[in-house]
């Protein structure tokens, strides 16, 4: 019985070969989609799955508070762990651990350098109190109880130690940074499965006291938080979330720094569940190279499977209605034979499942070209070998059995209800044409390509917005680039910058640190006393010589630029000086502010610019010099002369080689400022090549939807074509006569899609501070594209068969 | 006794008004009988076969096949029943153009649940019986219409059915291929098959042991 039912499944679908490749090719498109967004999903959700007590573990992180807004940072002040275990209970392991970024490790025995090794930090015992790692040798106990302590994971033992059994590792001595020694006393199994817990190398804490490697425990207070400092708890479990959480708000309630109080700013303590710390944004992982998965990328990645799967069954239901008169007879015929209803709806779900395997097998491979196509919006763990498991697997089926249904039912439905006798007497088209239904799913798909298409255009019309808006500054013809820290010398400095110098191609060189715009920031509470109430704010602070206003063209309205490199001196923004109550630049010259106890002046005024991208807006910011401290500017900026793209890679040439002069182990990095401006829009420019990605698909699939839908139609009224051509109607009135029963569908599409696309652009707009307008003529144009399109595909239709010989198709009949 | 119709009314609603298809009819087939329904087009031939083939639904009487009372039956249960007992033979040959002959004939057994070798049996031995095992892999179309009815008749009795129904089965031939598929007919009624069916011609007719005759639903 089956086999009968494949056999004839599959010579329907080679009969129609057009139908069945629409329908096949369009449900393979959705579901490719599925397939590659299903995959990033199920990534994300299946990280730190499998920790015992995974429910139990918390990271606590900070918040602070300020009327500017919440800012967050991983870290916590160092204390908080000591304080956590005298003053909470319920609480079964506390661990404090610090971050540390060694230079390099070097193995004493074979004298062999590793550089850079990540992942790295002080832990004590703690850690594997609340992690539970598989010892391969050494003791969990001891391992971590004295200073100047390894434990390896077997990665890292491999590394250092090719070829040695893990028992004779013990003991084997390792240096840190040429100045930290230290001894092997176990090493760990890798977690086998996905995981942000990602350490390599665990120094015992106590190495952290007596090193000055970092400074963080010994300068440690309750006032000072540093993102290296880490604090992971494990809560028994008949504790509730909510008393540590009381008991959190207590600590940071007793320890709050009275300065911060005065500016309104608050301290909270956060608990972070291990099993949300790889969505939240907040608070990143540890695994820099990696971006934080957001869940709202994810949902509106689902939805887009979600709607190109569906445009994909709704060809299917459409097509196979429509075709529903050429199966009539077949019905008909099994009907009177004695086959049931039940056993045609299976029939029918089983043809239905056959096309859907093949539109798998098909999508299959589509999504590993979709893997390498959008590789770099893909998490590196996420390979096509995830296919393999067993849960993946079990989803696709349980998918495609979803897929079936959704798309095999109604028809299936709508087929078997045919009446024997009706079918055999060709009564059948009149009465059972479920036109109608065909018509909503058509104007459906037409909504969500529509909608695609003007979303488009205004994401895409917003970032050449964002990218041509004026920042404030010159960006074109400007790079930087910054000597490593670690081996930055003055005398070194000057070597590199009388180098630089002397290159023709460079017109202006300053030293400073950040460019006007970057993702770095630093900033100070600062106070002005000058009017009746005091004025409390958060300055930014930018650095640089007196080349470097110059240089990025910024305008002094007012004063003068700072002139002693010994006293601290400000140059104020426009936005700080409105802020303080000024209307006139020249006003402000000479007023203090006060910061850390320490008055300083206002002595220049310059143009407002952005300091970061344009999504944000402008905030008080002061421009100043060395300020005193011992500060020797680390970084290059530079604007080049008579450049252009064909000089380029000389002068960048040039410039490296006068870098290799004075630092040989470092590698040269030259950032062009349009560059990092572009990096501002990363997020909105990979919005938009997802857009653009999910548009096209969606326009093909509801194309090759109308254009099977028109075939049809046509197909059904070649009589009528032919009587009217007989009593002489033109090629274009049948073209009018045939188009436009579709483009009223494409037209109610339009009405339907414009509100939904206008009020979802609006509400992404609103994250931006300068955003561009919704403009009239957008919709317009992509009313008019997706017109054109469905105009274009009758078209071609229509005029084959109007141009057939009206005789023939008379005769036929 | 195979079948009785007893009192049968058959009409549709048009405008507000009743129009007859069928009359008042009274049949009592027995096993074995060879019956020819003529009448002119519209006079309720075909009509009158559907429900005898239990296809159609009538509006008023009573019909009996073997023990059972159609009317009272529920659809699956008459299905069922003409599964078993009843085979079709019709003009237009109706047979399904992706399948072979050998498929198509073996289509009623797929919905009568026997096992595959019973299968294969019964179809060799139909194949075989009609002369047509050389064109058991061809497609229908590739078949011309006096072959194509012969499959028709193959696959109506492949399930050996105790009644034939058969609806002009000679009208979309020659005269030379109708009188050999009439010839079969009595050959099948001569085996004991019970056959009904429904012809425009004279000639045809006289192959039937009686011929009812109907005009405008109403027997004559």
């Amino acid at each position: 019985m089956i086999k009968n039912y494949f056999k004839i499944a599959f010579r329907n679908l080679w009969n129609n070969k057009l139908f069945s490749l629409i329908k096949i090719s369009s449900l393979a498109i959705g579901l490719s989609v599925s397939f590659v967004i299903g995959l990033m999903v199920y990534y994300d959700f299946s990280f730190d799955k499998f920790h015992p007590d995974k429910d139990h573990i918390y990271r606590i992180t900070t918040e602070f508070v300020t009327p500017e807004g919440s800012f967050y940072n991983p870290g916590v002040s160092y204390p908080l762990g000591a304080g956590l275990q005298e003053n909470a209970t319920g609480i079964t392991a506390v661990s404090s651990f610090l971050t540390t970024y060694p230079l390099h490790i070097k193995n004493t025995a074979t004298d062999k350098t590793f550089k850079n090794p990540d992942f790295v930090i002080y832990a004590d015992k703690e850690f594997f109190n609340v992690f539970t790692y598989k010892w391969l040798a050494g003791s969990k106990d001891t391992a971590l109880d004295n200073p100047n302590q390894l434990v390896l994971s077997e990665k890292r033992a491999k590394k250092y130690f090719p070829n040695t059994a893990y028992t004779d590792i013990i003991g084997a001595n390792m240096v840190y940074n040429d100045t930290i020694p230290v001894k092997i006393s176990g090493v760990v199994a890798n977690f086998t499965e996905r995981t942000d817990i990602v350490f390599e190398e665990f120094i015992s804490l106590r190495t952290a006291r007596q090193s000055d490697m970092t400074s963080v425990v010994l300068s440690s207070n309750w006032n000072n938080t540093n993102s290296a400092s880490q604090l992971f708890i494990r809560t028994d479990k008949n504790t509730r979330a909510a008393d540590v959480r009381l008991a959190l708000h207590k600590l940071a309630d007793v320890h709050k720094d009275p300065n911060e109080v005065e500016f309104g700013n608050e301290r909270k303590f956060y608990m972070q569940p291990l099993q949300e710390m790889h969505f939240d944004a907040n608070y990143y992982t540890f695994d820099f190279d990696e971006e934080t998965a957001s869940k709202s990328v994810l949902i509106s990645l689902g939805c887009i499977a979600l709607f190109l799967l569906l445009l994909g069954s709704i060809n299917f239901i459409n097509l196979n209605t429509a075709q529903a008169t050429q199966r009539a007879k077949e019905i008909g015929i099994r009907k009177t034979l004695g086959g049931s209803k039940k056993q045609l709806i299976y029939q029918f779900l089983g043809e239905t499942f056959l096309l859907t395997v093949c539109a798998a097998i098909v999508s299959v491979a589509l999504s590993f070209w979709l893997l390498k196509i959008f590789e770099e919006y893909i998490p590196v763990g996420l390979t096509s070998e995830l296919f393999a498991e067993p849960i993946v697997i079990t989803s696709i089926i349980l998918l495609l059995i979803l897929v079936t249904f959704l798309s095999g039912f109604y028809p299936a439905l709508v087929l078997s209800h045919f009446k024997p006798i009706a079918v055999l007497k060709n009564q059948i088209v009149a009465a059972n044409d479920k036109t109608s239904v065909r018509k909503y799913l058509t104007v459906f798909q037409f909504v969500i390509a529509q909608v695609f298409i003007i979303a488009t255009l205004l994401v895409g019309k917003q970032i050449s917005f964002l990218l041509q808006k004026d920042m404030g500054f010159k960006t074109e013809a400007i790079a930087s680039f910054r000597a490593p820290w670690y081996t930055m010398t003055p005398e070194k400095q000057q070597r590199l910058l009388a180098k630089v110098e002397a290159i023709p191609e460079v017109s202006t060189i300053s030293l400073a640190e950040s460019p006007p715009a970057s993702f770095s920031t630093s900033a100070t509470n600062v106070s002005y006393f000058g009017n009746d109430v005091p004025v409390h704010t958060e300055l930014q602070l930018l650095y640089g010589d007196k080349n470097y206003l110059e240089l990025y063209g910024i305008e002094l309205l007012a004063g003068r630029k700072q002139n002693n490199d010994n006293i601290k001196e400000y140059v104020i923004n426009e936005t700080y000086l409105r802020l303080l109550g000024f209307t006139n630049p020249e006003d402000a010259i000479g007023k203090m502010i006060k910061s850390d106890g320490e008055e300083h002046q206002i002595v220049g005024v310059i143009k407002d610019f952005n300091q970061r991208s344009l999504k944000t807006a402008i905030k008080p910011l002061a421009f100043m010099g060395a300020g005193g401290a011992n500060r020797s500017f680390k970084t290059f900026h530079i604007s080049f002369a008579n450049v252009n793209g064909e000089n380029l890679p000389v002068t960048t040439k040039k410039l490296e080689s006068a870098w290799n002069e004075v630092y040989t182990d470092e590698p040269f990095e030259l950032v062009f400022m349009d560059s990092v401006i572009k990096r501002f829009y990363s997020q909105e420019r990979k919005t938009a090549v997802l857009l653009n990605w999910a548009t096209g698909l969606a326009i093909v699939i509801s194309c090759l939807g109308l254009l099977g839908l028109v075939v049809y139609t046509t197909e059904r009224r070649t009589k009528e074509i032919g009587i009217r051509k007989v009593l002489g109607a033109s090629l274009l009135e049948l073209n009018v006569l045939l188009s436009k029963e579709f483009l009223s569908l494409v037209a109610i599409a339009f009405v339907l899609a414009a509100p939904i696309a206008y009020f979802g652009l609006d509400y992404w707009l609103q994250d931006f501070a300068n955003k561009t307008k919704l403009s009239w003529w957008v919709f317009a144009i992509s009313g008019i594209a997706m017109l054109l399109i469905a105009l274009l595909i009758m078209g071609v239709r229509t005029y084959i068969s109007s141009t057939r010989n009206p005789v023939k198709s008379l005769r036929t009949e | 006794m195979l079948l009785e119709l007893n009192n049968i009314y058959k009409w549709v609603q048009s405008g507000g008004q009743k129009i007859f298809l069928l009359k008042d009819i009274n049949l009592k087939v027995e096993e074995g009988e060879f019956i020819s329904i003529m009448g002119p087009s519209g006079s309720g031939k075909s009509t009158l076969l559907n429900i005898i083939g239990m296809l159609d639904v009538f509006n008023e009487g009573e019909y009996h096949f073997l023990e059972d009372s159609v009317h009272s039956l529920k659809e699956k249960h008459r299905s069922n029943l003409y599964k078993q007992y009843i085979g079709f033979v019709f003009q237009a040959y109706h047979l399904l153009d992706e399948l072979t002959v050998y498929e198509n004939l073996e289509m009623p057994l797929l919905y009568k649940k026997y096992s595959s070798a019973e299968r294969k049996a019964l179809v060799a031995d139909m194949l075989d019986k009609f002369n047509i095992v050389g064109k058991q892999k061809l497609f229908p179309s590739q078949l011309s219409g006096g072959q194509q009815q012969l499959v028709g008749i193959a696959r109506a009795l492949i399930s050996s059915p105790k009644l034939i129904l058969a609806d002009e089965p000679t009208g979309n031939l020659n005269s030379k291929q109708g009188e050999e598929i009439m010839e079969i007919f009595k050959e099948l009624n001569k085996d004991g098959v019970t056959i009904i069916q429904v012809t425009h011609s004279e000639k045809n007719a006289t192959y039937g042991s009686r011929t009812l005759n109907l005009l405008d639903g109403r027997k004559v």
